[in-house]
């Protein structure tokens, strides 16, 4: 699946449709969650006071570790870790783990590029790191998705009902208590959309 | 009473004190002056007959003269609440925008505001909005909440309203609204493209419209004195002005003026302000209490109410 390979915006007055599909634009691109949705549905009624949607996420990868980011090399003379960073987004993540473990003062960052841990059993500690998970996109992606949903919905709809299962994801909002049938239909938008993204 | 029209100032730091003298000799006002790094803003009303002067000496400091139709007034910016739905885009690109041309804004966010059905304004804020000489409403993109639901939130507002939204409407579709400019509803991004930058200029020049009609009718009934005078005694009579830190410590409206000292310490000699004419303020206006926070508003008495004019 493409990223936004299918991406609808439906509203009863065309003009409004356009500014609300820029509103749905504008929040994608300031939370990053482009690449990581495939197909996407809004439809809006404001004469009844209602918001829909239905996203099917594409598959955004597993658990980052240690080794996937970063080089691992050992020092036992020295009796120092070094590690090689190749992908700078998740330098905080690993940062925040090593301080945990290590304490501050074990750790130093000589350059940009590079952390450098004291340890005393090199090896284990090497083969321990290798393994070690830094960070999980989805669990970030779930956070975004949720922060997606409210910053798109207007915003006196309050009562909100939302089901996150596998890669998708049904989000119903309004002002009034939701009726069971809105949340049928936003389903149904949902089959469409993985039967191809239907029109 | 000579005329006095307002005017924007933009230019280096270097040597503009010799343009605030030379408007102290002509009888003019400064309202406002903003330094940043190296450049300048000075909002000023100069005599009519005296611009020529003024543009003159601003040329020699390498500097520009714009015409600022706004000065003088307060504009309440209201969206429906403080939510990032509103915020910073689009409800602080119309702020600015209405202040290039000289106006100060005030913005308020309702505390609950949003919603169609479930949209509502406190007494407390209504007074707030009152206090100012224009409020503009930042309005979203449905047609249905601008015409339907939204205008209740009018209820209470005496001052002009004027209204913001995305689609295309005409000002008597909207009930109580006294203007309505679209293109301008609820965005994620700032507003930048052309048909938002229209839509935003043509806002400042509707505004520039109602208070140049504001204006108008003051005129009939003139005020007893002019508020950049006020404005300029409690400069020279109350030095505690010089201490506080708001960008705008006095700001000008169009019928009287804000004063952004606190009310129980100070309101007694905002009172007593003394003029060469052998008048105190509180002859001219009436003080009280500022809805905002615990500032002191004045409002100038029309000639009329009085029986003379200094």
């Amino acid at each position: 699946m493409d990223s936004l390979e299918t991406f609808v915006v439906e509203s009863a007055i065309p003009s409004e449709q356009e500014f609300y599909r820029k509103i749905v634009e504008d929040n994608l691109v300031s939370l990053k969650l482009a690449p990581a949705i495939g197909r996407i549905k809004v439809v809006l009624r404001p004469e009844d006071s209602l918001f829909q949607m239905a996203i099917i996420l594409r598959n955004v990868g597993t658990k980052i570790t240690t080794i996937d980011i970063a080089d691992i090399e050992t020092k036992p003379v020295a009796h120092e870790i070094l590690i090689s960073i190749k992908k700078e987004q998740y330098i905080p993540e690993l940062l925040g783990k090593l301080w945990e473990r290590y304490g501050r003062q074990n750790i130093s960052q000589p350059d940009r590029w590079t952390v450098a841990i004291h340890t005393d059993k090199v090896e284990e500690e090497a083969a321990f790191l290798g393994e070690m998970k830094i960070a999980d996109p989805r669990h970030k992606l779930h956070e975004n998705l949720v922060d997606f949903s409210i910053r798109v919905t207007p915003e006196g709809f309050r009562v909100r009902y939302h089901l996150y299962k596998g890669s998708n994801f049904i989000f119903v909002a309004s002002e009034e208590a939701l009726k069971q049938e809105w949340i049928k239909e936003a389903e149904v938008m949902l089959e469409e959309l993985m039967e191809g993204g239907k029109k | 009473m000579p005329i006095l029209l307002p005017y924007l100032y933009n230019g280096g730091v270097y040597k503009h004190g010799f343009l605030i003298e030379l408007l102290e000799d002509l009888g003019g006002y400064i309202i406002q002056k903003v330094v940043t790094g190296t450049e300048v803003n000075l909002i000023m009303l100069i005599p009519e007959k005296d611009v020529a002067i003024v543009e003159k000496q601003s040329k020699e400091l390498l500097g520009t003269l714009t015409e600022a139709p706004l000065t003088g007034v307060e504009i309440a910016v209201v969206s429906p609440t403080l939510a990032s739905h509103h915020l910073p885009h689009s409800a602080c690109d119309i702020a600015e925008n209405l202040r290039h041309p000289g106006a100060n804004t005030t913005m308020i966010g309702l505390a609950r505001g949003m919603g169609r059905r479930v949209s509502l304004s406190m007494d407390y804020e209504r007074r707030l909005i009152n206090e100012h000489d224009i409020a503009v409403f930042t309005f979203g993109s449905f047609r249905d909440c601008i015409i339907n639901k939204k205008p209740k939130l009018f209820e209470g507002i005496e001052i002009p309203i004027v209204v913001t939204g995305g689609p295309d409407l005409k000002t008597e579709e909207v009930p109580g609204a006294d203007l309505y400019v679209g293109n301008i509803g609820r965005t994620s991004h700032r507003l930048r493209k052309t048909e938002e930058v229209n839509a935003l200029n043509k806002l400042n020049e509707e505004v520039g419209k109602i208070a140049d009609k504001i204006r108008k009718e003051q005129a009939r009934d003139p005020l007893t004195i002019i508020p950049a005078r006020v404005m300029k005694e409690i400069e020279n009579q109350v030095p505690a002005i010089q201490t506080v830190l708001s960008p705008a410590p006095l700001t000008l409206k169009l019928n009287g003026v804000r004063v952004k000292l606190p009310y129980d310490e100070f309101h007694e000699k905002i009172e007593n302000l003394k003029f060469d004419e052998g008048v105190i303020l509180s002859e001219l206006a009436n003080i009280s209490r500022s809805k905002m926070k615990n500032y002191i508003l004045i409002k100038i008495k029309s000639k009329s109410d009085v029986g003379f004019a200094i």
